[in-house]
């Protein structure tokens, strides 16, 4: 009887080894093969300032990284900051006043990429109308500005610096409509570079007449633009997972800068923005490298952290924020990508 | 004055049945006349008829020497906005203030002639009603119901004076209340069930004046005819 | 209802819904930048209440001179309207078919059209609460009141500005709920065109607020909204009521 009993509690063993081995292999083999899920909501809609994160879910760079992203697009009423705190998204892109106003009203977020290095928002103007060789040219001219908006604390920023007053120049009130502009009411006026200044710059190109830009970049003037947002909880609890969101986003905005890859981004803008002809979006995307890329020795996405801390302190002077938020604090280095 | 008609017939739009069928009366008299008939037989539809109101009639309406018809009916109401004696005098006729004052006396609403109409009782709203028309220029005056609710002495006392100040005008008297349209009124058309034919039957009455009694075996006898004239 | 009613019941549905956003801030556990706190709401309140109590009234000031010239190009083609003639059924189709359009996709060839000034934020204001207004006096002045017409019309007393007027005062409850409840609509309407292109007033301020993701001046920016409105429907129907009463107590 004891050999048969000997039997028993080793095949009873085996058994069990066996069911503990299936259960691990199929443990390991869900976690190899599930991709994991989240959302990323964008600060715009889909348009060429969004095409390395366009460029990374087409062209599997998440899948590649074992992730699931759905790319959401963002708009006027979206927030992504304020979507990462009710667990809509697990990242997102927010531009840098956003995260310095929410970081002021205690929310825990962290910025783990920044993905414009030159601000896109710059002033376009009429170049036989002004001249502007320095900031004090802007005296006595109208400009355009929009009231609340991130174009007001640069401005505001600037005629600072050169110690103007809101009494030496006539700022006007800004909306969706470019009229004034195009009916030379306003000969500065601001722009994304990268999305309208295209269309403006076609149809005043269109009138015979002859533009700029103004770059409060040259001006030392460096307002931090969109960046990409995680929340602290989940940089804590899923670091593995913002690192490899990181890396696969970072890839693509890389592999959609690549000027050999210069086709195949355009193809996958095309998929999302029907209405822009080609001849508009490769414009689109020939600026949009030199505002993401425009230091071949600095990668992309690299945390311009002087930039950081200039934008917070041109939001505190402003009295946009009431008091430091430490901002360098919430920033993270990127991951090698 | 004579009100002759000639076979009329009536049907609403979109609806299969007739209202009136074939009807033909004549009243030669002027005075007061009364249109007899139970609820639904189409007196109202007449009196319209008769008025101009409806068009869509097949027959004829000879109004010989008549111009001007009104209908009133007990539904009639004043506007809201100013007193009753505001909305008489508005629609006074010129030289007819004297008319207006005998009459606001006869009817027994002197007492609320400076109230809002929505103020007044059923009975005082339908009197004021009625006065209105009687201050206008008409041949014939069609009173629907015009004396509801008002008590059966003061519309005695209504319908005697009425008669005795306007002896030369016809009047139609419509009224479901066999003793009163036996006892005033001069000629009753009984209006019928459109299945009888003829729909409406003509039959006397004893036209009770302020000057003069009636007889009241002959009064039971009106009203028994017209009981008979309408089942 | 009465104005005082009109106010605290304002004050009480306020009062919940900020209560309800209280309650899902700390039930959540969220920061003050998704749902400012408490003390947050209140000193931001009484920070901007100035500013935007002005705004405010440069919207309602704009809003009921949008409001009149409604009310009155309503009547005008209502009354104009009423009959059942092909000019009157044409002005009826016309109003329901314009009607159609939101004004959101009408505003934007305003704005190109006049600008970003006073007149545009007038005639958007105007726009958006003509049209109910029109079609509630359509509907009532083709309506007649046969029992009070009636006696006009056999007697050939009735003139045109005796109908309107009969119409008019037989329906003035209707009226004045329309003409209270389109202050809502002039108010709402203005607001957006502040909000889509204006320099001025209160949507134009909500508008900057949503620039700076500061949801404690919107609330400010509402509460104030809500009880200026309340207040303009009070008076509105307040008025409806004197000068129904003192129609009916006129001798």
């Amino acid at each position: 009887m004891k050999p048969h009993k000997k039997t028993t509690i080793s095949q009873k063993m085996l058994f069990f080894i066996s069911l503990a081995a299936i259960i691990a292999i199929s443990g390991i083999s869900d976690t190899a093969t599930a991709a994991e899920k989240v959302n990323y909501r964008l600060k715009w809609l889909f348009n060429t300032s969004v095409v390395g994160d366009l460029y990374a879910d087409v062209h599997q760079f998440f899948a590649k990284q074992d992730l699931k992203v759905a790319v959401k697009e963002g708009g006027p009423e979206r927030d992504a900051i304020r979507e990462l705190e009710m667990g809509r998204a697990q990242f997102g892109v927010a531009s840098a006043d956003q995260v310095i106003r929410a970081l002021s009203k205690g929310a825990q977020v962290v910025v783990i990429a920044q993905l414009f290095q030159i601000n896109p928002l710059q002033w376009m103007y009429r170049t036989d109308k002004m001249t502007i060789n320095s900031l004090a040219d802007l005296k006595g001219q109208t400009l355009g500005v929009t009231f609340g908006g991130n174009d007001e604390a640069i401005l505001r920023t600037l005629l600072a610096k050169a110690s103007l007053t809101e009494k030496d120049v006539d700022l006007f009130s800004v909306r969706y409509d470019y009229t004034p502009f195009l009916q030379k009411k306003v000969n500065f006026w601001p722009v994304y570079r990268n999305s309208q200044a295209v269309f403006l710059g076609a149809k005043l190109r269109q009138a015979g007449e002859s533009f700029d830009f103004f770059i409060p970049g040259d001006y030392g003037v460096r307002f931090v633009a969109n960046s990409v947002v995680t929340s602290k909880k989940m940089l804590d609890t899923k670091p593995e997972t913002v690192r490899k969101f990181t890396v696969a986003l970072l890839q693509g905005w890389q592999a959609s800068m690549n000027v050999a890859n210069n086709d195949t981004a355009i193809k996958t803008l095309q998929k999302y923005d029907k209405d822009s002809t080609v001849e508009t979006l490769q414009e689109q995307l020939d600026i949009t490298r030199g505002l993401i890329h425009p230091d071949p020795n600095v990668p992309i996405g690299m945390i311009d952290m002087a930039a950081w801390k200039q934008t917070e302190q041109i939001m505190l002077t402003q009295k946009l924020i009431p008091a430091p938020v430490s901002v360098e604090k919430v920033l993270r280095p990127i991951p090698k990508y | 004055m004579i009100i002759e008609s000639q076979n009329i017939s009536l049907k609403y739009p979109n609806s299969p049945n007739y209202v009136l069928k074939d009807l033909s009366f004549k009243l030669t008299e002027p005075g007061f006349n009364a249109l007899f008939g139970p609820s639904g037989v189409g007196k109202t539809s007449l009196a319209k008829i008769l008025t101009g109101e409806i068009h869509n009639y097949y027959g004829q309406i000879n109004f010989n020497g008549m111009e001007t018809c009104l209908y009133s009916y007990n539904l009639e109401r004043l506007p809201g906005w100013s007193s009753v004696s505001r909305h008489l005098e508005k629609v006074t006729p010129d030289g007819r203030h004297e008319l207006r004052e005998e009459l606001i006396d006869i009817f027994g609403i002197g007492e609320c002639i400076n109230q809002r109409f929505s103020q007044l009782s059923l009975g005082q709203q339908n009197r004021v009603n009625l006065l209105r028309y009687l201050l206008q220029d008409f041949h014939l005056l069609i009173m629907d119901e015009s004396l509801a609710n008002v008590d059966e002495l003061t519309r005695e006392k209504i319908l005697l004076r009425i008669k005795n100040m306007f002896p030369e005008t016809h009047f139609l008297y419509i009224s479901h209340n066999v003793v009163e349209v036996s006892k005033f009124c001069k000629t009753i058309v009984v209006l019928r069930d459109i299945n009888r034919q003829p729909q409406t039957c003509l039959v006397q009455g004893q036209d009770a004046k302020l000057d003069r009694e009636i007889d009241k075996s002959k009064l039971d006898t009106t009203m028994l005819e017209i009981v008979n004239a309408s089942s | 209802m009465l104005l005082h009613r009109r106010i605290y019941q304002f004050f009480i549905i306020y009062c919940l819904a900020v209560a309800c956003l209280f309650l899902i801030k700390f039930g959540l556990n969220l920061s003050d930048y998704v749902i400012p706190g408490p003390m947050d709401v209140w000193h931001t309140g009484i920070r901007e209440f100035t500013r935007y109590f002005s705004d405010v009234m440069d919207t309602l000031m704009v809003a009921v001179i949008g409001q009149v010239i409604s009310i009155f190009m309503a009547l005008l083609v209502g009354i104009t309207g009423r009959r059942a003639t092909w000019f009157g059924s044409f002005i009826k189709v016309a109003a329901y078919n314009v009607q159609a359009y939101p004004i959101v996709a009408i505003a934007p060839i305003i704005f190109i059209l006049l600008g970003d000034g006073i007149v545009t934020r007038l005639i958007i204001a105007a726009m958006i609460c003509y049209f109910p207004v029109l079609l509630s006096v359509l509907g009532i002045m083709s309506e007649p009141v046969n029992d009070i017409e009636h006696f006009y019309r056999a007697t050939g007393r009735m003139r045109w500005q005796l109908e309107v007027k009969i119409r008019a005062f037989e329906n003035l409850n209707k009226l004045t709920t329309v003409i209270a409840g389109s202050a809502t609509l002039a108010v709402a309407g203005t607001i957006v065109a502040e909000f889509i292109a204006a320099n001025a007033g209160i949507g134009y301020s909500i508008r900057i607020a949503l620039y700076q993701s500061d949801l404690a001046k919107i609330l400010t920016a509402l509460f104030l909204i809500g009880i200026t409105l309340s207040l303009y429907q009070g008076v509105l129907e307040l008025t409806g009521y004197l000068i129904k009463k003192g129609w009916a107590t006129r001798v």
